[in-house]
């Protein structure tokens, strides 16, 4: 037996339930020394999951986990480090005040020493940042770092400071700048030569196919296949995770008859200058138009720019033709512009106040009468939301915070709908919500709210986007890169085009 | 829901006034001289300032911040009037309203640190009570004695035996507490307390709430000052001293929480009666005034106590009400299947 044959990690029908979803279904796959396994799926597939019971901090609910021949039923962080599973995740976690040499050596320093001797910690931190290919000081404050620098870091500090068997990176390469993202290539190239192993989870088809020996697809918590790098194409892999055909889903009733001509909302031009550029969209009364991308395309910095929660550089903003600029959500809501963030509980609800207090944040001057709140009216006006959106609670007094996150998020949209919109920006409304959930929130958004308004919608799964929406516009680092029309719509089509690849070759505005 | 459970849940949500009838009905028993309109009146009397305190910092504490200022206010506001009143001879309507504004400028310039600087409230409104106490040591000295009879009318007078402070104390919270039920305004500073950036995002505008919290925390500071003045007709350069501790105190016991986002002013209401009943009580028993100050600080520990405790209490009985719901749907399907 060869050394590059045996299975460093090896995972054994695992399945992972949790109160109404299953997030994991009877997974199994092997990662082999000396090799670089990739591992990706959409949104909500199941990868996090799977990171998770890997990494030791998920308790699987039934299955078998095979490290280096040792056979568990669950992993623990305690365990993960000994069997030297070293885990670096999407945002990079590090002592800011300290420095790049302390970083890296934390928390045990250098070991079999009872005092820190600074200097030979500098001297070993030094060298490993010159074997990475790391070109800074390591006596510098980690807070002078970048977001892409300190993410690099932690990636040296498990293959090099800690030198881990088996490096587990999630998303890494997301944070990094381009620089960073080739020395992260030569590290792994270097890792693979030590005949080390690495479990490598991206977003990115075109990275995946260069970075891995082989693939491994998680789609609706299972495993979908594992193929080798020879077999693969990007539209094969396009093709894996997201599926040919469908589980049956609740139909959504095509409404594009009620698109009327009538331009509601225009934006021209807008720019934040390293965020997004030269944004140009237009929606029409009754329409609702699907905003696609990947994670930092620019969904999210675009919507709150518009309501002016952050400023922005360049650009127009035109309501019903009237040219609008926003300083505050306020002065947007006044005018009739909702926008519904994406972070439920840090920006969207109010936990300590009850459901028809939330439902009524944004329209407390339509009820109220020289600055009285009309409770009968405030009362009604929430009973019926709560009815129409099917929140599960037992009176509308009830506090936010003793909700289930389906049920938050169906109060968040109440909010939108409560506050009767010219333009609703809903950012991923559909996040983190089970299916149920899910779809009575798209079922809402198509039947109730695109009525005298108009909707632009993000959502991380562009199945969401396909089911309700008109028209979707695909944003690739921060600029769109083209549209889809709805006889276009496919959902491989659009998720390859959310890698950067043009589908249309001409007609997409610039 | 049950009506057994519903009735529970409110007295859960008034758990403070439950503790004052408990208290009281205990004290009508062994305390001697405890129950008798005059000792009432006296416990009210010596409520009121107190109760404004509380009602301010309890404003305060709905958004989510606190006012160390609120007693160096207190004696600053009437001590700078009448200074400048000896000087300039100002007549007492003026001089009132002049303590108001000053307590409202005040307000306004710790609010507007705390909400435009982003200035943390405990520093900011520390420097404010360090700095407005040593000016008033500075120019007042240890007493402003032989003040305007209007000046002093809301601490001292009496309408038929009735003292004004107790009227004006009890209205002012009544105000309040209607305020902050049938008001956009007062709604608006539950919900900016409770999550500030969901709030600004929903459309509120955060930093005028927050002002306008600190203001009402200044003027209230401002008159609780003239009642404190009008009741000994002089202005002493300690009043006040220690009396923000017994403000959040009262705010405390009255439902309201450092995070933010909770408290009403019947509550507080509440919290200020219970105080100054235990303060009345002890008395009556004498108790030594040191241990009775000892006994306010196991009160508000044992506030914190209950306060988790009727919290896991809350959650309990909602879990049951989940559940015994969930019972009632499944029986429902079998009869129906």
């Amino acid at each position: 037996m060869t050394m590059k044959n045996e299975a460093m990690l090896e995972l054994r029908h695992i399945t992972k339930l949790y109160t109404g979803t299953v997030a994991l279904r009877d997974v199994s796959f092997t990662v082999r020394k000396g090799e670089v396994h990739g591992l990706i799926g959409k949104n909500g597939a199941g990868k996090s999951t799977l990171v998770g019971v890997i990494s030791g901090l998920v308790e699987p609910s039934s299955g078998e986990i095979l490290v280096d021949g040792k056979n568990y039923n669950s992993l623990s962080p305690i365990l993960a480090k000994k069997h030297r599973i070293a885990i670096i995740t999407q945002e990079p976690q590090v002592v800011e005040e300290c420095s790049v040499a302390e970083n890296l050596f934390m928390p045990n320093y250098l070991e079999g020493r009872k005092m820190i001797s600074w200097k030979t910690l500098n001297e070993k931190a030094q060298k490993i940042l010159k074997e990475a290919g790391f070109d800074k000081d390591a006596s510098m404050k980690m807070r002078d770092l970048s977001i892409s620098e300190r993410q690099l870091l932690l990636v040296i500090k498990a293959c090099y400071a800690e030198d881990a068997d088996i490096v587990i990176m999630d998303e890494v390469s997301a944070s990094l700048s381009q620089k960073d993202c080739a020395i992260l290539y030569r590290i792994i190239d270097d890792l693979i030569a030590k005949h080390k192993t690495v479990l490598f989870i991206s977003h990115h088809t075109e990275e995946l196919l260069n970075v891995c020996d082989l693939v491994t697809v998680i789609r609706d918590g299972q495993n979908v296949g594992t193929i080798q790098k020879k077999d693969l194409d990007k539209k094969r892999l396009a093709a894996l995770i997201v599926g040919n055909e469908h589980y049956k889903e609740q139909e959504e009733e095509d409404h594009s008859d009620q698109v009327e001509e009538e331009i509601l909302f225009h934006l021209e031009d807008f720019t934040s200058y390293g965020k997004f550029h030269n944004i140009s969209l237009s929606l029409r009364k009754g329409e609702i138009v699907g905003l696609a991308g990947l994670r930092g395309s620019g969904r999210t910095e675009i919507m709150k720019s518009i309501v002016g929660i952050d400023p922005h550089d360049k650009g127009k903003i035109y309501i019903k033709n009237n040219e609008k600029s926003y300083a505050a959500p306020a002065q947007a809501i006044a005018d009739g512009v909702v926008y519904i963030p994406e972070e439920r509980e840090a920006e969207g609800l109010i936990a300590t106040a009850s459901i028809d207090k939330n439902l009524t944040v944004s329209i407390l001057p339509k009820v109220s009468n020289f600055g009285l709140i009309k409770n009968t009216e405030e009362g009604s006006l929430a009973e019926r939301l709560i009815k129409l959106l099917d929140v599960k609670a037992f009176s509308k007094k009830q506090e936010i915070s003793q909700l289930s996150g389906g049920n938050k998020q169906k109060v968040l949209i109440g909010k939108a709908l409560a506050a009767t919109p010219t333009v609703c920006l809903l950012d991923e409304p559909t996040r983190g919500v089970d299916i149920e959930a899910k779809d009575s929130i798209l079922h809402t958004i198509n039947a109730q709210m695109r009525k005298d308004s108009c909707v632009l919608l993000s959502s991380p799964g562009v199945e969401d986007l396909i089911k309700i929406c008109d028209r979707i516009i695909v944003l690739y680092k921060g600029q769109i890169l083209d549209e889809f029309k709805k006889n276009e719509f496919s959902e491989q089509d659009i998720y390859r085009s959310m890698q950067g690849e043009r589908i249309h070759l001409e007609g997409v505005p610039k | 829901m049950r009506k057994s459970t519903k009735i529970q849940l409110v007295l859960l949500d008034n758990l403070v006034w439950v503790l004052l009838a408990v208290f009281f009905v205990l004290n009508v028993l062994f305390t001697p001289a405890f129950f008798s309109t005059r000792n009432m009146m006296n416990i009210l009397y010596q409520s009121a300032v107190v109760g404004l305190m509380v009602l301010g910092q309890g404003i305060v504490m709905m958004v989510g911040e606190l006012d160390l200022s609120m007693e160096a206010i207190l004696a600053f506001a009437p001590g700078a009037t009448i200074l400048l009143s000896q000087k300039y001879g100002l007549g007492p309507i003026v001089c009132i309203a002049l303590t108001l504004i000053i307590g409202l400028a005040l307000g306004w310039f710790n609010g507007m640190c705390v909400a435009k600087l982003r200035a943390n409230s405990f520093l900011m409104t520390m420097s404010s009570q360090i700095f407005l106490r040593g000016i008033v040591l500075f120019l007042v000295p240890f007493s402003l004695a032989n003040l305007d009879p209007v000046y002093s009318f809301l601490g001292k007078a009496r309408i038929g035996g009735l003292q004004i402070a107790i009227i004006v104390f009890l209205l002012i919270y009544v105000i309040f507490e209607l305020l902050s039920r049938k008001t956009v305004y007062g709604r608006r500073f539950l919900l900016t307390g409770g999550n500030r950036r969901a709030a600004f995002i929903s459309g509120i505008n955060t930093d005028r709430i927050m002002i306008g919290a600190f203001m009402l925390a200044g003027v209230l500071s401002a008159l609780a000052g003239i009642i404190t003045a009008g009741r000994q007709n002089a202005v002493s350069n300690s009043m006040g001293e220690g009396l923000v501790m017994m403000a959040f105190a009262g705010a405390i016991l009255g439902g309201c929480s450092f995070n933010g986002g909770k408290g009403k002013p019947i509550g507080m209401l509440g919290g200020t009666l219970l105080l100054g009943m235990i303060d009345n009580a002890l008395n009556l028993n004498s108790i030594d005034v040191n241990l009775v100050s000892a006994t306010k600080g196991g009160l508000i520990f044992l506030t914190i106590l209950l306060d988790q405790l009727r919290i896991r209490r809350t959650a309990n009985i909602m879990h049951k009400e989940n559940m015994r719901k969930l019972d009632e749907s499944t029986q429902e399907n079998k009869e129906e299947s």
